[in-house]
């Protein structure tokens, strides 16, 4: 029998914060365990969590990177359970009342995924144990850093609807700043609700849970997994258990964690230290106003007004900082297309080599906006553009004054090339000779030795037409 | 003498604070072994604090607080000093905070006596529930103090401290005052910041104030209140300026007396004290209006619901892993959980958080927490109309005097409807003052309650002051 998966997402992502989300301490990945701690964080008694409306803010802002409503009234709720990481033994969230809801994001250029919620919570702990020993250790610096949950409806058909909002997810968090989004360090944290059903059926089939997905790959892979592991139950007229799975990317497979009788009661009731969250519209639209524009709009500004290819405006957006240097550039120099192709083939290339990013070029925008601009006015070659570019990159310094130092100026004296031409022309009789006879190809390499001759600076077009003339 | 007065007689140097002191820690040596009212008495800091103090006075630059010694309860935590909650499970805990009431009070130059005993976490209306041993009443050490904050109660009637901070969750400071006899203030829900306050039920609990009279009471509410960042749930509303109504003519006043607390249940001699004390109010010129809270018959429910479901929560944080008690048992950290809350916890804490998390579970919240929750919004209701009519409501404080100890802690469920005419009051958040206003036939002291509007504690605090220059009250012979 074919079947159809059905899948859902829950993604965590921390928030860019300068404190932790009920204290002042730093928000900030790594350092020595149990540097950033303070009573309230580690669960001391009679300390009370003080809510960091820095947090509220990014979330509300997350909720209007995928269009959800942003709720004038959303609460904090305790979720009970015992863990060594989690010192206060409940993990404050927000569970009636979230802040965002009701959102959505396009799939593969026309599907829509519901977004259910976004709400705010603070991330627990972690163990490190020492098998040596035989001793677990407990780090409380990640204890109370913001996170938001994004919620999806069941909506997704396919691993590829997965990934592109995923993709899109971690693209409009770092556009807005909430997040930066990186899933291999952990600040974004993808789990899968998966369950499989008949094509054709509209009865969803019992789901599991997927965790510990820290890349697109291995999220691909998961459900990969998950797809076939479930079919071969229905296959053989067995029943899928409601569990949650663990994904193993070493062995490319899932294992069952806890099923849902072992799934613990969190007791949830209101968080009696937190007043409720009260946002007005005025507040609401203040937050609305701070957003910076995101992918999706400067993909239509790039496919639209600058008729940029779809490909290429994509490759643009995918990097914020590589977008935003893009639109510095055009903005002092509106010649769209070359900047993109510019920035597109030349620069990534020297970003690629050198592995770096577009973050450690030294030299500006305005800079490049002007090599473009050196090339269209006929200053430089196309050809010398890119290697002042390589110049740039590699040793910083201002285009013209790259191009006059290494003699990259176009001489456009038509009388000094001529005789260079002259002079190649006598001096390479044979190949003349066999230019004349038919032989196109030859010509390439008597304007290579003209090129030689003239330096830099030659005028390759005017060059070429000297020489086509001269050998008639 | 008043605090009042003893502030005047340090700044005017008729007493000196380091002598103050000594006498209250010569009484708590004293007189402290039969009552067992301190945990821990600090002889050391609190002559150190009653030096700082003097030099204060001598350069003339002394507070309100400035060398007057108070105790404080045990689940208040002190910087240095061990809060353990009457609980094993907090047995060798030092705080490395003030609880800001503390910061306040140390600011004015107060000087700590002692951190005072109390049912264990506070929850408890006898004070035997503590890992130290239980707390006897200064009038009949045969008798309970009542609780939470018996200690404090007892430190008060015993003279063994001027002033005392206690805590109330459903009637922790005012029960125990009417028990020995003292006079127990609960402000406002939000009016003084719970920040170091070792949570019990953090929607109901507040910090109060027992002391010898109405005006002592207000007299250490007015640096204790106020808004405080640290606390999300304080208010700007409490402005202090509690004395402000004392001496006031009252007699224009309505004072509500609600029929539901002086219904089956009620001691007689109870009965009849509270009624002289409405009838002194009435000679006064006061109306005097019957009323009604007809949701009393929920409000022990709503409460142990409530307050036990917080609880439960609150104290899952005492888990052995970060501080306090370890038990050395088990192989895992699921056994090490298990069995430091199970030796470290005593067996009416080990109750309430059994009732909450039955409470909190998926399939009952609906039935208990959330109508529990009902019962609290529409208790609020009934209080609000009640205080469109009047400006104080009276009533008794508890429904009978001081017990002998052991005649009722094995039966909890009685235990629980002993706090019918106070948990209300915690419920709806508002603030209530409780003094003796009479003696049974064994001499134990027997208390009425004041409650007020929301912040309006300086009504309360002068009603009270006004009965109390009328009564004369039997001194404990301890």
């Amino acid at each position: 029998m074919r079947y159809q998966p059905v899948i859902g997402l829950e993604i965590h992502a921390e928030l860019l914060t300068d404190s932790k989300v009920f204290c002042a301490c730093q928000n900030e990945f790594g350092g020595s365990e149990n540097t950033r701690v303070c009573p309230r964080c580690s669960g001391l008694p009679g300390t009370l969590p003080l809510l960091n409306m820095g947090a509220v803010k990014l979330a509300a802002k997350a909720g209007f990177a995928t269009d959800c409503t942003i709720n004038n009234y959303s609460a904090f709720d305790r979720k009970n359970y015992f863990y060594p990481d989690l010192p206060k033994a409940y993990q404050i969230t927000q569970f009636e009342h979230p802040i965002c809801t009701d959102g959505h994001i396009t799939v593969k250029g026309s599907k829509d995924i519901r977004i259910n919620r976004i709400h705010i919570e603070e991330d627990a702990g972690k163990l490190v144990h020492d098998d040596y020993e035989g001793i677990s250790m407990a780090d409380y610096n990640r204890c109370g850093v913001p996170l938001i949950e994004i919620v999806t409806e069941p909506d997704f058909r396919s691993i590829e609807e997965v990934q592109d909002f995923v993709e899109q997810i971690a693209l409009r968090l770092k556009y807005a700043e909430v997040c930066d989004a990186r899933m291999e360090q952990g600040s974004m944290r993808v789990d899968v609700n998966i369950s499989i059903m008949p094509v054709g059926s509209t009865e969803f089939g019992t789901r599991a849970e997927l965790k510990n997905l820290n890349s697109l790959k291995a999220i691909g892979r998961a459900i990969e997994y998950e797809i076939n592991r479930q079919a071969e139950i229905l296959d053989n007229g067995g029943s899928v258990v409601q569990e949650t799975r663990r994904y193993n990317d070493n062995h490319g497979d899932t294992k069952a964690l806890r099923s849902k009788e072992e799934a613990h009661d969190y007791r949830y009731f209101p968080e009696p230290d937190i007043p409720p969250v009260l946002l007005s519209d005025e507040d609401i639209t203040e937050i609305k106003n701070s957003m910076p524009e995101m992918p999706q709009t400067r993909f239509k500004r790039y496919t639209e007004q600058y008729g940029l290819p779809e490909d290429d405006a994509n490759l643009i957006i995918s990097d914020k900082n590589f977008s935003d240097f893009y639109d510095e550039a055009v903005k002092i120099n509106p010649d769209y297309k070359q900047i993109s192709n510019l920035m597109l083939v030349e620069l990534n290339r020297n970003l690629n080599e050198s592995e770096k990013t577009i973050s450690d070029v030294t030299f500006s925008p305005a800079d490049l906006a002007e090599l473009v601009k050196m090339s269209t006015d006929g200053v430089v070659s196309k050809n010398a553009a890119k290697d002042i570019l390589k110049i740039m990159f590699d040793n910083g310094g201002k285009p013209m004054n790259i191009a006059k130092g290494h003699g990259f100026i176009m001489d456009n004296d038509a009388s000094g090339l001529e005789t260079i031409v002259d002079k190649i022309i006598s001096e390479n009789a044979d190949s003349v000779e066999s230019y004349k006879n038919g032989n196109q190809k030859i010509f390439g390499f008597l304007m290579g030795q003209v090129v030689r001759l003239a330096g830099k600076g030659a005028n390759p077009k005017l060059a070429k037409e000297l020489l086509t003339e001269k050998l008639k | 003498m008043s605090l009042k007065e003893l502030r005047k007689m340090l700044d005017k140097k008729e007493i000196g604070a380091i002598e103050l002191t000594q006498h209250y820690l010569d009484n708590i040596d004293k007189k402290d072994g039969a009552l067992n009212s301190y945990i821990t008495v600090c002889h050391e800091s609190a002559l150190n604090s009653a030096k700082n103090a003097q030099e204060m006075i001598d350069s003339n630059n002394s507070d309100s607080f400035t060398g007057i010694p108070i105790s404080v309860k045990d689940n208040i935590c002190t910087l240095g000093v061990k809060t353990t909650c009457a609980s094993r499970m907090l047995e060798d805990f030092i705080p490395p905070y003030n609880a800001t009431v503390m910061e306040k009070l140390n600011k004015s130059g107060i000087v700590m006596l002692g951190k005072t005993n109390m049912d264990e976490f506070a929850m408890g209306g006898s004070s035997q529930t503590s890992y130290f041993g239980g707390v006897k009443n200064p009038y009949d050490t045969s008798r309970v103090t009542g609780g939470s904050s018996g200690g404090a109660a007892a430190s008060i009637a015993a003279d063994l401290c001027a002033a005392a901070l206690g805590s109330d969750t459903g009637g922790s400071v005012r029960q125990p005052a009417s028990f020995c006899g003292v006079t127990g203030l609960k402000p406002t829900y939000g009016a003084v910041s719970r920040w170091g306050l070792i949570a019990f039920a953090s929607s109901l609990d507040q910090i109060g104030v027992l002391a010898k009279s109405a005006e002592d009471t207000g007299f250490i509410l007015n640096g204790i209140c106020g808004y405080d960042k640290n606390d999300a749930t304080s208010s700007k509303n409490a402005k202090g300026e509690y004395l402000s109504l004392i001496g006031s003519d009252i007699s224009k006043l309505k004072i509500g007396v609600p029929k539901e607390f002086f219904a089956d249940g009620l001691n007689n001699e109870v009965k009849s004290a509270v009624l002289s004390a409405v009838e002194y109010y009435k000679k006064l010129g006061c109306e005097i209006m019957d009323v009604s809270l007809p949701s009393l018959e929920y409000a022990v429910s709503a409460y142990y619901l409530i307050s036990s479901a917080e609880a439960a929560s609150n104290l899952s944080r005492f888990d052995g892993i970060k501080y306090g008690f370890r038990s050395g048992l088990g192989e895992d950290f699921n056994d090490l959980i298990k069995n430091s809350r199970r030796e470290g916890f005593g067996g009416e804490v080990k109750r309430r958080i059994m009732l909450g998390n039955y409470a909190l579970c998926s399939g009952y919240y609906d039935a208990y927490y959330k109508n529990a929750t009902r019962i609290r919004t529409q208790i609020r209701a009934e209080y609000a109309s009640i205080f469109e009519k009047c400006d104080v409501i009276l009533t008794p404080t508890a429904p009978t005097t001081a017990y002998k100890i052991g005649e009722q802690e094995n039966d909890p469920v009685k235990m629980y409807l002993a706090d019918i005419y106070t948990v209300t009051v915690n419920i709806a958040g508002l603030p209530a003052i409780s003094t003796t206003c009479g003696y049974d036939k064994n001499d134990m002291p027997i208390g009425m309650s004041l409650i007020g509007r929301a912040f309006d504690e300086k009504t309360i605090i002068a009603v009270c002051d006004r009965f109390e220059h009328d009564f004369t009250r039997k001194e404990a012979e301890i």
